[in-house]
């Protein structure tokens, strides 16, 4: 009918009076909607609130999976709601009990209870010892399977098919890559204040599966990972003065990175495992040097009367952010990963150190000090656009999750510190737990 | 001086016109751009005008010619919509139909079958009369055929009832919907679905020449429905590709006629995770209840488009 409508308004302009013709786009303007296009609507605004999810035990493959079934659902709840992005529903609130996950659910019954994604999944020992993974997620409103895998592993490893699982369901349902198969080092901290033993430690990205990697007889400080995930080096202060050490987490070996003079500390891989960058005393200053793991050749990339210190590699290791003084107060500096021109890219109120790139390469984290307060925050490699995420008393070191959506830093309130997360938003701040106070934490990339 | 009277009126008047068009011009102008505003239901002149004139045709929002349009289609779009929701009442409805038809046909073949189809929902065979039922029938039936007892029955009623009219419809749908009703045939449902849906698809169609247009308030309540149920991803970096066209083609009675397609393009995989989440909103916001029969040529076929730049940017 509106085709109709608007062919004859085009018949009498091409006939000859303007003045119909006008009529008729008149008629055309005031009714838009008649015209045949469809009809469109902008939605602008939308729920920021997280994804509400159910995930169902696991379904035990024989009746002696029933422990491991329940477990690997909870690791995978406490992993999505930890992440702030999700919001897994209360089992109690289940109206339909999962126990068969080759046939499709009951929707209707997820719905009622608002769930907008199911995960359903099965544990089962195999013959040979194995325990075998299956899961599926489904999205509740559209009755589609969005993914499904199955894993084998080792029994003993059930948690990390738990985490591995986490990450396919973040990634499906968020886009992102997921960061829950990984693991953090850190520094344990125990004893009096005055007397603290601090060991290098391990565990899982959500405070599970502690290990000690050293006895505590000498101090440990800023241990970072390897892109391989199987070393760690970290800068320890034995009977002389500090070194940089590297760390292998499966043999448990430990080697002094480099014999120089004076000290070395604040070490880093470079993105590719072969180098280590850091920062060598000379004299009453540090300047920034790049050491070659298999030729163990070094070489000088700053040369300035000042103390620079903290470097970080860009994603692609064409870069190298770095904390220095030269200007007067601490501030970051961006240079190539060669050496050359350094370019200062912070310039807010106070002083700012410990600069990270993020695995992502979009933003570089760092703590900024000023007005009695340490702040959190992040900016983009430009120097833009700077966000400071959290502040107090005493936040520092921070550090990437593998999908550079995530930090972890440490705060120490008083008593001793403590390890934190917090979204590069600057929402869902989170205490990680551990054993004890802990401090200086490094997040691995993924395991896998 | 008489002259300065005559030019002291015509001044005061020209002051008192030119005033009252600027002003009533003014405040058209002014009132012109309603931005966003809150879903309430109010209708203007235009709209009660327009829903008035349809209304002297558009009375009979039941009356079933406009059927003859939906009796081929609506097999095809029912059969995305209502696959799952109606079976079982067709099989109860089955074996009901022939004895209403008979009975129908014999007494009230003039004028008032209409009415009486309707106050029976699920009986869609009595329409048979009519030229659309026939078809309905007829996958009915095939479905049916491995229930022997089925078959039987609808056709005696048509021979016994009366007339020429039913058997020749009979071929001719059985032809065309022989087909349909292979494709389909597991959902005898959806014809009790597409049964309802030609009846107020008929009053709509049958209104007139001026369509109904589709209101502000109508529109806003939409958004508002769309806007409560889409949820956006914390955080979001780089919201300008997250920006999701979704067709949405509904049915008269307000709901998805077929699945909501995602007509913009692109494959990352936070692109899919948003198309996800719009499509999630789409599908919980059934029925579109916020939706007048009145515009449903402008609602039929339409893209909504969710963009989440604000959210982020502002």
């Amino acid at each position: 009918m509106p085709l109709m409508s608007s062919f004859p308004s085009a018949m009498s302009l091409t006939r000859r009076h303007a003045l119909i013709g006008g009529a008729g786009v008149a008629a055309g303007l005031l009714l838009p909607s008649l015209a045949r296009a469809q009809t469109r609507l902008q939605v602008t605004e939308g729920n920021v609130a997280p994804l509400p999810i159910a995930i169902p035990n696991f379904v035990p493959g024989t009746p002696s999976d029933g422990e491991v079934s329940n477990g690997v659902a909870q690791v995978i709840t406490n992993n999505l709601k930890r992440s702030g992005l999700f919001a897994p529903i209360d089992q109690a609130a289940f109206i339909e009990k999962i126990t068969n996950i080759d046939s499709a659910p009951q929707f209707a019954n997820w719905k009622s209870i608002n769930a907008q994604a199911l995960v359903t999944g099965r544990m089962t020992r195999q013959g040979d010892g194995r325990l075998k993974a299956e899961f599926r997620l489904w999205d509740v409103a559209s009755g589609q399977q969005l993914t499904g895998q199955q894993y084998f592993t080792s029994p003993e490893y059930w948690r990390r098919i738990a985490h591995i699982i986490s990450d396919q369901i973040y990634e499906r349902l968020t886009g992102e890559k997921g960061y829950f198969d990984s693991r953090v080092v850190f520094v344990d901290e125990s004893g009096k204040a005055q007397h603290r033993v601090k060991r290098l430690a391990l565990m899982d990205q959500d405070g599970a599966n502690v290990r000690y990697l050293t006895r505590g007889s000498d101090l440990v400080l800023t241990p970072r990972f390897s892109p391989s995930t199987q070393e760690i080096t970290y800068m320890e202060f034995g009977q002389g003065d500090p070194r940089v050490y590297l760390f292998n987490i499966e043999t448990g070996q430990r080697e002094i990175v480099g014999n120089f003079p004076g000290m070395s500390f604040s070490p880093r891989f470079s993105p590719d495992g072969q180098r280590i960058i850091m920062s060598l005393q000379q004299g009453g200053n540090s300047n920034l040097f790049v050491m070659d793991l298999r030729s163990k050749s070094t070489t000088r990339l700053t040369d300035t009367p000042a103390i620079d210190t903290s470097p970080s590699y860009s994603p692609d290791g064409g870069q190298i952010c770095f904390e220095s003084d030269r200007g007067g107060k601490p501030q970051i500096y961006i240079m190539p990963a060669g050496g050359g021109q350094a370019n200062r890219i912070s310039f807010g109120e106070g002083s700012y150190s410990t600069p990270v790139w993020s695995p992502r390469g979009d933003y570089i984290a760092f703590t900024k000090m000023g007005g009695g307060q340490f702040a959190i925050g992040i900016m983009k490699p430009d120097g833009s656009g700077e966000r400071i995420l959290t502040s107090g008393y005493h936040n520092e070191g921070p550090t990437f999750a593998p999908n550079g959506r995530v930090l972890m830093f440490f705060r120490d309130t008083g008593p001793g510190p403590s390890l934190f997360s917090i979204d590069i938003s600057g929402r869902n701040e989170l205490k990680v737990p551990t054993p004890g106070f802990a401090s200086d934490p490094a997040w691995s990339p993924l395991l896998s | 001086m008489k002259v300065d009277k005559t030019l002291v009126a015509s001044v005061a008047l020209h002051v008192l016109v030119i005033g009252w068009g600027l002003v009533s011009f003014s405040a058209r102008s002014l009132e012109a751009p309603p931005p966003e505003s809150m879903p309430v239901d109010i209708i203007s002149a235009d709209q009660l005008s327009k829903i008035t004139a349809g209304s002297k045709t558009g009375e009979k929002e039941k009356p079933k010619p406009l059927v003859e349009k939906v009796a081929e289609a609506k097999p095809v779009d029912d059969t995305a919509g209502k696959v799952t929701e109606k079976p079982e009442v067709k099989t109860e409805a089955a074996p009901e139909p022939p004895p209403k038809p008979v009975e129908k046909p014999v007494e009230k073949k003039p004028d008032p079958p209409k009415p009486v189809a309707k106050h029976e929902p699920k009986d869609e065979p009595k329409p048979i009369e009519k030229k659309p039922d026939p078809p309905k029938v007829d996958p009915i039936a095939e479905a049916l055929k491995k229930d022997e007892a089925k078959k039987p029955k609808p056709k005696p009623q048509a021979k016994a009832a009366p007339p020429k009219p039913p058997e020749p419809k009979r071929e001719r749908t059985f032809d065309s919907s022989k087909i349909a009703a292979l494709l389909d045939k597991r959902d005898p449902t959806r014809h009790a679905a597409t049964g309802e849906q030609l009846n107020s698809t008929a009053s709509l169609g049958a209104a007139h020449g001026t369509a109904a247009t589709l209101s502000q308030s109508e529109l806003d309540a939409l958004r508002a429905r769309l806007t409560k149920l889409w949820n956006v991803q914390a955080g979001s970096e780089h919201p300008e590709e997250l920006i999701v066209d979704i067709r949405i083609r509904l049915t008269p009675d307000k709901r998805l006629a077929a699945p909501p397609e995602v007509v913009s393009r692109g494959s990352s995989p936070r692109y899919r995770a948003a198309a996800d989440a719009a499509m999630r909103a789409v599908l919980q916001a059934q029925p579109y209840d916020m939706l007048r029969p009145g515009t449903y040529e402008q609602w039929k076929d339409m893209i909504v488009t969710f963009d989440p730049r604000q959210m982020f940017n502002g």
